[in-house]
C-alpha cells in the first residue's frame, strides 16, 4: 500500500518536472503580460518609460473611437464569411474522399498557400489586386472598361470584404480540407454502400453520414477559424493592406498595433487589447467546450 | 438509363472543373512569383501575365548581393532549428506528462494552458517587448527563439498530448521497475514510439516559426539579425521596391518549405483528434 503511495508520489513529481519548462515559458512570455495589461490600460504609456496612472479615460476614449467601432464592425463582416470558410473545404475534401481520379494531386496543391503563410500571401495579393496588377491586365483583356479602377483592396466599401474571402475562405482551404479529409479517413466506409443500397444520392450522404461522423471536427474547425479571425491576421493585414484604405481593413489586432507602436500610445492600446482579451477568452471557452464535449480533455 | 449517365457525365465534369478552379487559385500566387522574378522591370511594366522573355537571374542576384537576403536566410534558418530543438522538448515533455501520467489539477492545468494559447500577439506584445529589454533579450535570437516557444508550444503540447493518450500506460511501469528516470522515460520510450506525431508537430511548428512576423518585428530591430518574413514584410513597406526583386525575395523565402512539403507531404497526416495544425 505505501509502495503504490510512493509511485503516486513519484509519478506527479514527475509530471511537474516535465511540465516546468513549458508552464515557467508560459507564465514569463503570455500568462505575466496578459495580466500586467490590465494595468497598462489604466495608464498613460508611451510604450517605454513611466506609466502614469489615468484609471479609465482610454476607455471613455475608446468608446468614442470610430476607429474602435469600425474595428469591432470589421470583425462581425469577416464572421460572416466563417460559416462559407468552414463548408468549402469540407465540401471539397467530401469530393477528394470519393477517390476521383487525380485526388492527390488536387490534395496537394490545395495546400500550398498554407506552406506560404500570411506574410507572403499578403504581400502577393496586394501586388495581384493592385491597380497596376495582373487582375486588372487579364480583366482589361476580357473586355472590362476600366478595369483599374474597380481596385477591390482600395476602396474602403470593398476592402474588407476582399481580406475576408481572401482570408477567412481562401488561405484556411487548404489545411482545412486536409484536415477534414483525415477526420473522414475514420468513417466505417460500410455506412456509405449501406446508403447507397438504400437508394440514398450524394448531397443525402453528405449531411446524413459525412457531416454527422466528423461533426468534432467540424466545431473544433469552427473555433479555430474564429481564432484566426481575432487573433491571428495581424500579419496578413500587415503585408495586404496595412490597415487600410484609412482605417477600412482596421481589426482589433491591427488597431493595437497601429496606435501602440506606430503612435506610442501604448496605454490606449491597452485598453484595446483588454477589448481583445474578452472575445479571446469566449472563443477559448468554446473551444475547451468542445474539447470537453469531444472526450479530448480527461 | 441513358439519362442517369448523361447526368453522371455533366455532373462529373462539374466536379472537375470546380476543383480545377480552386487549384488554379491555389497556384497561382506561386506561378506569379516564379515568372516575374525572372522578368525585367521594363518587361513586368509592360505585362503582368506574360512569359519572361529572357528568364534573367538578376532579381535573384540583386536581392542576395544587395539585399542582405543571404544573411536573413541564414538568420531564419538559425532561428527554426534552434527553436525547434526547444519547441519538441517542451512539447514531447509537457504532452508526455498530460497524455499519460495521473496526477493532481490535470483537468485545471490543461485547461490552463488551452486558455492562454489563444491570445494574439498583439495582446501581449507590448508587455513582451519590456520584459525583453528589460532582462536583455531584446535583438537576440536566443531571446526571439524563447518567445517563439513559449507562444507556439502550447498548440504542439496538446497535439502531442492526444497521442501520449493512445499508448499503453505499462510502458512506464515496466521503464519505472527498470529504474529509468522521467527523462529517460521521455527520450529513450515515449519520443521514438512517436515519431510519426513528432513528425507532424515538426512540420506545424517550423512553419509558425519560419512565417511568424509580428514578434520578430518588434524584438529584433538590428538589420542584421533579421529573418526572412521580416525581410519580406519590412521590403513590402518600402516604397519603390520593384515586384520581380520583390517576387524573387519572396521565392527565396518560401524555398525551403516547399521543397520540405514536396519531400514529408506524406508526413502530414492528422489523425482526426490531432486537433488543428496551427501556431
Amino acid at each position: 500500500m505505501s509502495k503504490k503511495r510512493l509511485m503516486k508520489q513519484q509519478e506527479e513529481r514527475d509530471a511537474f518536472i516535465l511540465l516546468a519548462p513549458l508552464l515557467l515559458l508560459m507564465l514569463v512570455f503570455t500568462v505575466y503580460p496578459v495580466l500586467a495589461n490590465f494595468f497598462y490600460s489604466m495608464t498613460k504609456w508611451k510604450g517605454f518609460g513611466a506609466a502614469e496612472w489615468v484609471g479609465f479615460q482610454n476607455y471613455a476614449r475608446m468608446f468614442q473611437d470610430v476607429k474602435f467601432w469600425h474595428s469591432l464592425k470589421n470583425l462581425g463582416v469577416l464572421i460572416l464569411y466563417i460559416p462559407a470558410g468552414v463548408f468549402i473545404p469540407l465540401l471539397i475534401a467530401a469530393i477528394l474522399r470519393d477517390g476521383l481520379k487525380g485526388w492527390t494531386f488536387f490534395r496537394s496543391v490545395i495546400y500550398l498557400p498554407t506552406i506560404l503563410g500570411y506574410v507572403i500571401l499578403g504581400t502577393l495579393f496586394s501586388i495581384i489586386l493592385s491597380q497596376t496588377g495582373p487582375m486588372v491586365e487579364v480583366l482589361s483583356f476580357l473586355g472590362v472598361q476600366d478595369a483599374n479602377t474597380i481596385n477591390l483592396l482600395g476602396k474602403s466599401r470593398s476592402a474588407i470584404h476582399t481580406v475576408a474571402v481572401i482570408f477567412v475562405i481562401f488561405s484556411k482551404m487548404g489545411f482545412g480540407c486536409i484536415y477534414f479529409l483525415s477526420a473522414m479517413s475514420g468513417i466505417d466506409s460500410g455506412m456509405y454502400d449501406a446508403a447507397g443500397i438504400d437508394g440514398a444520392g450524394w448531397w443525402q450522404k453528405f449531411f446524413h453520414i459525412t457531416v454527422p461522423s466528423i461533426s468534432f471536427s467540424i466545431q473544433f474547425f469552427l473555433v479555430l477559424s474564429f481564432i484566426e479571425v481575432f487573433a491571428r491576421m495581424y500579419s496578413f493585414i500587415y503585408t495586404l493592406t496595412y490597415g487600410g484604405p484609412g482605417f477600412a481593413t482596421f481589426t482589433l489586432e491591427f488597431g493595437i498595433y497601429r496606435q501602440g507602436f506606430q503612435a506610442f500610445k501604448m496605454g490606449y492600446a491597452s485598453s484595446w487589447a483588454v477589448v481583445l482579451f474578452f472575445f479571446c477568452s469566449l472563443i477559448a471557452a468554446a473551444q475547451i467546450q468542445v474539447l470537453k464535449k469531444g472526450d479530448q480533455l480527461s | 438509363m441513358m439519362n442517369q449517365n448523361n447526368r453522371n457525365l455533366v455532373s462529373r465534369t462539374l466536379v472537375y472543373l470546380f476543383l480545377l478552379l480552386i487549384a488554379f487559385v491555389s497556384l497561382y500566387p506561386i506561378y506569379f512569383s516564379f515568372i516575374t522574378s525572372f522578368k525585367t522591370v521594363q518587361e513586368y511594366t509592360l505585362s503582368k501575365t506574360a512569359l519572361p522573355e529572357a528568364w534573367v537571374m538578376d532579381n535573384y542576384a540583386y536581392v542576395f548581393r544587395n539585399l542582405n537576403f543571404l544573411s536573413y536566410l541564414m538568420n531564419s534558418v538559425f532561428l527554426v532549428f534552434g527553436g525547434m530543438i526547444v519547441y519538441l522538448f517542451v512539447c514531447n515533455a509537457a504532452g508526455f506528462a498530460l497524455g499519460m501520467l495521473r496526477f493532481r489539477f490535470k483537468l485545471s492545468i490543461f485547461s490552463f494552458i488551452l486558455f492562454f494559447q489563444i491570445f494574439p500577439q498583439m495582446v501581449i506584445a507590448a508587455q513582451v517587448y519590456r520584459i525583453c529589454s528589460r532582462i536583455g533579450l531584446m535583438n537576440s535570437h536566443f531571446g526571439l527563439i524563447l518567445v517563439w516557444v513559449a507562444y507556439f508550444a502550447p498548440f504542439g503540447t496538446y497535439i502531442m498530448s492526444t497521442y501520449y493518450a493512445t499508448m499503453p500506460r505499462s510502458l512506464i511501469e515496466s521503464a519505472r521497475i527498470d529504474g529509468a528516470g522521467v527523462f529517460r522515460q521521455l527520450f529513450k520510450i515515449m519520443m521514438p514510439m512517436a515519431a510519426p506525431m513528432v513528425g507532424t508537430v515538426s512540420i506545424v511548428g517550423s512553419l509558425a516559426m519560419w512565417t511568424e512576423l509580428p514578434f520578430s518585428l518588434l524584438l529584433i530591430q538590428d538589420p542584421g539579425k533579421r529573418p526572412l518574413s521580416l525581410g519580406i514584410a519590412i521590403m513590402k513597406g518600402e516604397h519603390g521596391i520593384p515586384i520581380p526583386i520583390l517576387t524573387a525575395a519572396i521565392l527565396v523565402s518560401a524555398l525551403i518549405p516547399l521543397v520540405a512539403y514536396f519531400f514529408f507531404q506524406k508526413n502530414i497526416h492528422m489523425g482526426s483528434t490531432a486537433g488543428a495544425v496551427k501556431g
